[in-house]
């Protein structure tokens, strides 16, 4: 690959990734009801790393370092979706009213 | 005259609030003003004074303020007294690590500067954390273990799903568990096993294990764990390692000592048995921490194993 296409990739791999954390940044802080703000967060947490994540790779070539890269991916994406489903089902236990912002099916 | 000793006695006993409570109703103040006398709490009457008043308050926040205005422009000055990072005139940049740096590998064997220096030059000083680790550990259980009724009580209520803190049949978290457990627990080992050659060590390591464990007692819950990692194994790992170090490490001094050939040698420097003794220094120290992380965390959170 030349190195110029390869530099263009990194940028926009880059900025999208940095724009999703932005959102999630800006959902975390601006967002009213807790499970909203915690759809804020698992935006960056997922697909904002791995954007970032792939834009390290394309920047270093394939070689050891994107092989710890994916470790790191890998393990983000085993951890945070499940920090994520605790931390929803400790809002729905807990909160009397968790079905004012949307419907929630209650058991 | 009865009436005075009588007050100065619960003046003495209650503090200042029944004075001022019997003042007021010996001098007629209504009598909904009499029902909260209040008979506790006499060690907290100088507080209470404080607060009681706008001026004690007044002061005790001022003295608040400047006292942490002081602290924080006294740390900032020693910061900004600090010689810079890397710069060759500090203190720290002196013989002793210079030392370590020329002689370390030939005298220990290990490629681990910071192994052979915890491990072997300062081994003595890491025998007294290790078992400081255990210590703290003791005195945790000493103050927070449960009863064996409260044992009991608490797994039925888990058995019952009476639990609501924790998980029950949670299909996400046991297939995420299924994955990340046995990775962390490896990486756990890896970082000891290679103390010697690469960074890490036993207490990195041990620190690993011990949150993979802490990480297989929040999916899997109490009895589940409780099977494998009870005070029966924190007893015998802990008490077991602590003393195999003392026992390497006295043969280490011997031998040192009588200038007597040790049964450990340095090996080649790189590989993974070299720096005699650091292999099994480094199993036993993460043994000891692994156990006082899992063993910290499960008193502070079910008071018990």
């Amino acid at each position: 690959m030349p190195e110029h296409i390869r530099f263009i990739l990194f940028c926009i791999l880059l900025a999208a990734g940095l724009i999703l954390e932005f959102h999630a940044l800006l959902g975390v802080n601006r967002f009213g009801f807790a499970l909203s703000r915690l759809h804020a967060a698992s935006i960056g947490d997922t697909l904002g790393l791995m954007l970032i994540t792939l834009a390290c790779v394309v920047k270093s070539g394939l070689n050891l370092l994107s092989l710890k890269f994916a470790f790191v991916l890998l393990f983000m994406l085993i951890t945070s979706p499940m920090s994520s489903h605790l931390i929803s089902l400790l809002v729905y236990r807990t909160d009397k009213e968790v079905g004012r912002e949307a419907p929630i099916w209650k058991q | 005259m009865n009436s005075i000793t009588e007050k100065l006695k619960s003046f003495i006993d209650n503090g200042i609030d029944a004075l001022d409570d019997e003042m007021l109703s010996e001098l007629g103040a209504p009598e909904t003003k009499q029902a909260p006398l209040k008979p506790e709490k006499p060690q907290r009457q100088a507080f209470h004074i404080a607060a009681k008043s706008r001026l004690g308050r007044c002061l005790h926040l001022c003295s608040g303020v400047l006292l942490c205005a002081a602290l924080i422009s006294l740390m900032l000055l020693t910061v900004s007294r600090l010689p810079a990072f890397g710069h060759p005139d500090t203190l720290s940049h002196n013989e002793v690590s210079e030392f370590y740096v020329e002689n370390g590998v030939k005298d220990t064997g290990a490629v681990n500067i910071v192994t052979s220096i915890i491990l072997n030059y300062r081994g003595f000083d890491t025998l007294g954390e290790s078992h400081v680790l255990f210590i703290a550990v003791c005195a945790v259980m000493i103050l927070l273990r449960n009863s064996p009724t409260d044992r009991s009580t608490l797994l039925s209520a888990y058995a019952n799903g009476d639990d609501k803190d924790e998980p029950h049949d949670d299909l996400i978290l046991f297939a995420g568990g299924r994955i990340a457990v046995p990775l962390i627990l490896m990486f756990g080992l890896y970082i000891i096993l290679n103390g010697n050659i690469s960074p890490g060590g036993g207490f990195s390591g041990g620190a690993v294990i011990g949150a993979g464990l802490i990480l297989y007692l929040s999916i899997y819950g109490y009895p589940a764990s409780s099977r494998f990692m009870n005070i029966t194994t924190f007893r015998a790992v802990s008490a077991s390692a602590l003393m195999s170090y003392c026992a390497f490490k006295t043969y280490h001094f011997i031998c040192g000592y009588n200038g007597l050939e040790s049964v450990f040698t340095r090996g080649v420097p790189g590989s993974i048995f070299s720096g005699g003794m650091l292999l099994y220094l480094n199993i036993f120290v993460g043994a000891v921490v692994a156990m006082t992380m899992y063993a910290l965390f499960t008193l502070f959170r079910k008071g018990d194993f």
